[in-house]
């Protein structure tokens, strides 16, 4: 599924739609088989830079198409689709795969695991092809796997743009931050109101 | 400080029986591997280690990574040496407990310990090399005991397919020289790919003796740096003390009457610390300490003593660089001592703060003497702002 913009992109900026960028986690943004570590983090910029190919890009090992960027948000986006500019000769991905809110994916869980969608991407250099989302799917995502399992016929696979069009709510999905667990209970940790001589104790 | 997650790779196949390394292969293994695992937690209290044995029916491991040190070292006790080692299933074993640590933080590490010659051939092991570099797995590789034919070369191929960006090291430890783990401390095995576990390896070495300034860095960090710190002050200040005096050396002095109205001075402020000895010994120190700093003060403006240090260093050089050092230590910090010196200055103030001293009697020759020599100074040091500086510039 794949739409194209149906108007001339310099009437209106198309940069606002495309702002899910800002909530983007940039440190914690981490890519398996990047040639050059920390590369992946150069392929998040704003919609107008999207075309700037002197800065850096993601490209992949000799001879090994295979890519994984884990994306973390900084609050709970709703992605609604998504665009990526890969490179050219042959270097672009062929197809990618998504996976939700789910972190520490290598290769191998990434090909044994469903991917929550899959696309079959085009060769697109200029940006203006977005993938849609099935959007039930993706309404609080704090984070995002894509896996690019190959390319059309290139030696590596090179991205030198990925956005994300949608929303961001204030949510943040909270993982519980601080558990204590008792192996045994300890009454002094426990007092009752009787005790703490506060309150009022109603007898029947 | 990296945040690692660490799985050490044991040989322990017959091949370790062998005496080359003392006492045994298999010891001196051990030992390194203890080395490791102490410098590792170090480094960093959430980094963990795991350990297994590569030789034998299976591979089988002995702990997952864990961050206590106790239960690791325990481990590798009464550990069976016999069979042959089997070094790809030991990296992909190492690889998948790896996969499945807890804290998906830490990066992931592998060292293998490569004692005894390598039966698998070097495609094979290039392509478990790449799995590795996909997968952004480190291998450290620890080549001794058994020099096989073509076992450097396999795992040379085996470094360089793993290898990105310097994260991965090989490291080759020729038997008869220093034990294996000694020979370890030195390389980025224990170091880490930057500093890190140096402290830790020094410890070790000097076996808790031979610090630089008797402290312990591990047990007091705090005060080993900040002796560390105050020794490279005093070097570099004594190094610029000592190029200022060889400049001096070669200029000529001028200046003489200024020269004899420090001299004076000091000699007046000498003889009053002198006089004042007997009935107040704790406000002499209080005084002296007064008096050094009005006396730094009165070389505040440096060029003038620039010439007076050029004919001191004619006659003694010690004493002349001693004296520039803290003539420089006083231009440093001139601001404070301005202020200072404007409370020394006030004639009014000094009596009242002697008087208010217990044991000190305004009446006292020695002090009377003392004041006006302060007084002096402060009259003198009017003079010579007075007069444009013209000596010794």
């Amino acid at each position: 599924m794949a739409c194209l913009h149906d108007h001339s992109c310099e009437d209106h900026d198309c940069s606002s739609n495309w702002s899910l960028y800002k909530h983007i986690d940039l440190p914690k943004v981490s890519a398996l088989n990047e040639a050059v570590p920390g590369s992946a983090k150069s392929v998040f910029k704003p919609w107008e830079h999207r075309l700037n190919s002197s800065e850096e890009h993601l490209e992949s090992n000799e001879g090994d198409p295979e890519l994984l960027v884990y994306i973390p948000f900084t609050s709970d986006v709703k992605i609604k689709s998504i665009a990526i500019i890969g490179g050219t000769d042959g270097t672009s991905p062929s197809k990618m795969r998504a996976f939700i809110n789910r972190d520490g994916i290598d290769f191998s869980d990434a090909q044994n695991m469903q991917a929550v969608q899959e696309w079959d991407l085009v060769e697109n250099l200029n940006g203006l092809l977005e993938f849609q989302t099935r959007y039930a799917k993706f309404q609080s995502v704090a984070s995002i796997t894509l896996h690019f399992p190959d390319n059309f016929g290139g030696d590596t696979s090179q991205i030198h743009y990925i956005g994300f069009k949608g929303e961001a709510t204030q949510l943040k999905r909270d993982v519980v931050a601080t558990i204590v667990y008792e192996l045994m209970p300890n009454p002094s940790d426990h007092k009752t109101k009787a005790e703490s001589g506060g309150g009022f104790s109603q007898v029947e | 400080m990296v945040l690692e997650a660490t799985m050490i790779c044991i040989d322990n196949s017959e091949w370790m029986r062998n005496g080359d390394y003392s006492p045994s292969r298999f010891q001196a293994q051990a030992d390194a591997v203890n080395l490791l695992c102490g410098a590792k937690t170090q480094s960093n209290p959430e980094n963990t280690v795991g350990i297994l044995t590569m030789a034998g029916k299976q591979v089988r491991v002995l702990t997952t990574p864990t961050s206590d040190l106790g239960k690791i070292l325990s481990c590798m006790h009464g550990l069976e040496v016999g069979g042959e080692m089997n070094l790809s299933a030991g990296i992909q074993v190492a690889q998948l407990a790896l996969k499945h640590r807890q804290n998906k933080n830490q990066k992931q590490r592998i060292i293998v310990f490569a004692g005894s010659p390598v039966q698998y051939d070097k495609t094979m092991l290039e392509t478990i090399g790449k799995k590795l570099k996909k997968n952004n797995v480190s291998l450290d590789i620890v080549d001794f005991g058994e020099d096989e034919e073509g076992k450097l070369e396999k795992l040379d191929a085996l470094f360089a397919s793993v290898n990105s960006n310097e994260s991965s090291h090989i490291i080759h430890i020729p038997p008869g020289g220093a034990a294996i783990s000694t020979a370890l401390m030195s390389t980025p095995v224990f170091t880490g790919d930057g500093e890190g576990g140096s402290g830790f390896a020094a410890a070790a070495a000097a076996g808790g003796g031979n610090f630089d300034f008797g402290v312990d860095p591990n047990l007091d960090p705090e005060l080993a740096l900040a002796l560390r710190v105050s020794m490279e002050e005093e070097r570099a200040r004594q190094e610029a003390a000592a190029k200022r005096a060889a400049d001096e050396a070669a200029r000529e002095e001028k200046g003489e009457p200024s020269n004899s109205q420090d001299a004076t001075m000091v000699g007046k402020a000498a003889e009053a610390i002198n006089n004042a000895s007997e009935p107040m010994d704790e406000v002499n120190a209080l005084l002296q300490q007064a008096i050094a700093l009005s006396m730094e003060n009165s070389g505040s403006d440096p060029s003038v003593h620039d010439s007076e240090m050029a004919e001191a260093t004619n006659e003694d050089q010690d004493l002349a660089m001693a004296l520039q050092i803290s003539i420089q230590e006083a231009a440093k910090d001139s601001s404070s001592q301005s202020d200072m010196s404007k409370v020394l200055e006030d004639p009014s103030f000094m009596p009242s703060v002697l008087a208010s001293l217990p044991g000190v009697d305004l009446n006292d020759p020695s002090v009377k003497e003392l004041l006006a020599s302060l007084q002096g100074q402060s009259e003198s040091k009017q003079k010579k702002e007075d007069n444009p500086p013209s000596d010794g510039k």
